[in-house]
């Protein structure tokens, strides 16, 4: 019975055959390889019976040479019930507009909602979300991804220290955590002030506590600059005097000390500069392209032909497309062309160890923060390689070096 | 020669318990109750009406009769036939 099953899904016909002995007619369908079934004689010289809709194209070749009437008497199947559904255009429009609405209006913003935040400044995140097209009733597709969305509104909003910005199929979800302004929390208690770095005191500001170097003093890492202990001991006996020297430390008087210990430091960088180098800059002109994109297949809406630019950089910006949550294999494409144009630059030897001390000041200046002063460089060594100049430099910078420790006090 | 295949082939179902139909070409006809008949390896369908199916097989015909037949399926070699049977009949050629 295997032959037939199935067959309400690829469809069937029901034939019947008029002649003199009918069911002939079926022998040679059975001798052709096509499958019969539901075989009836009506009467002497007619007969029903069923076959496949895919093997009608047989039947004229079995019927040559014969003599019968064939006659189709019923159609069944799932082809012509979906012939006859489609022959309802009605149907088919409303299905297909249906279709239409859900899709689009899956790629509609429906809601944004914010939490964490007081309502002023939500109201501040609403007014810039509005001004980056982030509101109910937008296009999901001209959007910025979330993670720009993110950084946009950390960067314009000052008031916060960080918003998270999840898309949930037509809800944008965001959770903000507003900047408070946190006191500068000190070290306290009683506290020395040690040297971090290795250098020559170049000046000393001690408002609190007793100063234990002076200018000119070549100090090391971890040495005291100055002490919190003002009436200090010398501290030079043996462990048996222990004893007296723990109620010495009951005496002592502790400050927290403050102060600020500018000292010259030197470090010895190494930078290599190449003597040709080349860059791009973009000239500010550019056009926007949009196209929709099925897998790696592109179509163009708008914008169309390429600019005469010198050299084009492209940025593509895509979004998804979303029936329900699903997300469809169809893109929509934002492509920025911007003109850039390429320079060449050429220097000679003088001008590169020129910048190459420039650039291993910036480097310095980075690394120590805004506070230290760079004042002299030297050239210790420099050689030419492959077309690059290699220095080796020495900096001599004007820095704090004081760091609070606090005094442990044993107790 | 021909008299030795024919011995053979009986002796071969005898001794080795081969399927006598397979071997012999002979038709398997399978009744259920008096609603269906089953039957494969006929030769080829020769009468059908709704009281009477006759069938050509390697030696002879097999008629079945009865009433309301109905073919429900039809395979080269194999036929199944629904209906009220009343008698299945070997004719000899």
């Amino acid at each position: 019975m295997k032959q037939i099953q199935g067959s309400y899904i690829t469809g069937y016909v029901t034939l019947l055959v008029k002649g003199n002995m009918p069911e002939l007619f079926f022998q040679e369908c059975m001798n052709k390889g096509v499958t019969v079934w539901n075989i009836k004689k009506k009467n002497k010289h007619a007969c029903s019976g069923n076959i496949k809709l895919q093997d009608i194209k047989h039947l004229k070749e079995i019927k040559r040479g014969k003599d019968y009437h064939i006659s189709f008497i019923q159609k069944k199947g799932f082809p012509f019930l979906l012939s006859r559904f489609f022959r309802r255009k009605e149907i088919v429009i409303a299905m297909a507009m249906s279709i239409l609405l859900i899709f689009l209006l899956s790629n509609v913003i429906w809601k944004v909602e914010i939490k964490g935040v007081p309502k002023d400044i939500e109201e501040k995140i609403d007014k810039q979300l509005k001004d980056y097209g982030v509101h109910p009733g937008a296009w999901t597709f001209t959007l910025d991804k979330p993670g720009e969305i993110q950084r946009n509104l950390t960067e314009d909003v000052p008031e916060l220290l960080w918003v998270g910005v999840q898309k949930k199929g037509t809800t944008f979800f965001l959770e903000g955590v507003e900047k408070t302004i946190v006191e500068k929390k000190d070290v306290e208690g009683p506290r020395d002030l040690v040297a971090t770095k290795k250098g020559v005191i170049k000046n000393m500001y001690v408002s609190k506590g007793l100063p234990k170097v002076e200018i000119n003093d070549y100090v090391e890492p971890g040495d005291i600059l100055v002490s919190g202990t003002l009436n200090e001991v010398e501290q030079n006996e043996e462990e048996e005097e222990e004893e007296e020297e723990n109620k010495e430390k009951e005496n002592r008087i502790v400050v927290a000390s403050e102060g600020e210990i500018i000292a010259n430091t030197w470090y010895n960088t190494e930078v290599t500069v190449p003597l040709k180098t080349n860059y791009e800059l973009l000239t500010g002109e550019h056009e926007n392209k949009y196209s929709i994109g099925f897998g790696d297949f592109q179509i163009p809406i708008w914008g169309f032909g390429t600019p005469d630019y010198e050299a084009i950089h492209r940025e593509e910006n895509e979004n998804q497309f979303y029936f329900f949550k699903w997300k469809l294999p169809i893109r929509f494409i934002q492509t920025t062309l911007s003109e850039k144009t390429y320079h060449d630059m050429e220097r000679s030897k003088e001008e590169a160890v020129q910048a190459g001390i420039r650039q291993a000041k910036q480097e310095l200046q980075l690394k120590l923060g805004p506070d230290a002063e760079i004042t002299s460089e030297k050239v210790l060594h420099e050689s030419v390689e492959s077309g690059k100049v290699k220095l080796s430099l020495h900096l001599t910078v004007e820095e704090d070096i004081a760091k609070a420790q606090p005094i442990n006090q044993g107790d | 020669m021909k008299k030795m295949h024919q011995r053979v082939r009986p002796w071969l179902i005898k001794n080795f318990a081969l399927p006598s139909d397979v071997v012999l070409e002979l038709p398997r006809i399978t009744i259920i109750g008096q609603l269906h008949v089953y039957i494969e390896n006929h030769k080829g369908l020769v009468v059908f009406t709704d009281e009477e199916l006759k069938l050509k097989t390697t030696k002879g015909y097999i008629q079945i009769k009865g009433s309301s037949f109905v073919i429900k399926m039809m395979l080269p070699e194999e036929i199944l036939l629904e209906g009220k049977i009343s008698d299945v009949k070997f004719i000899p050629n």
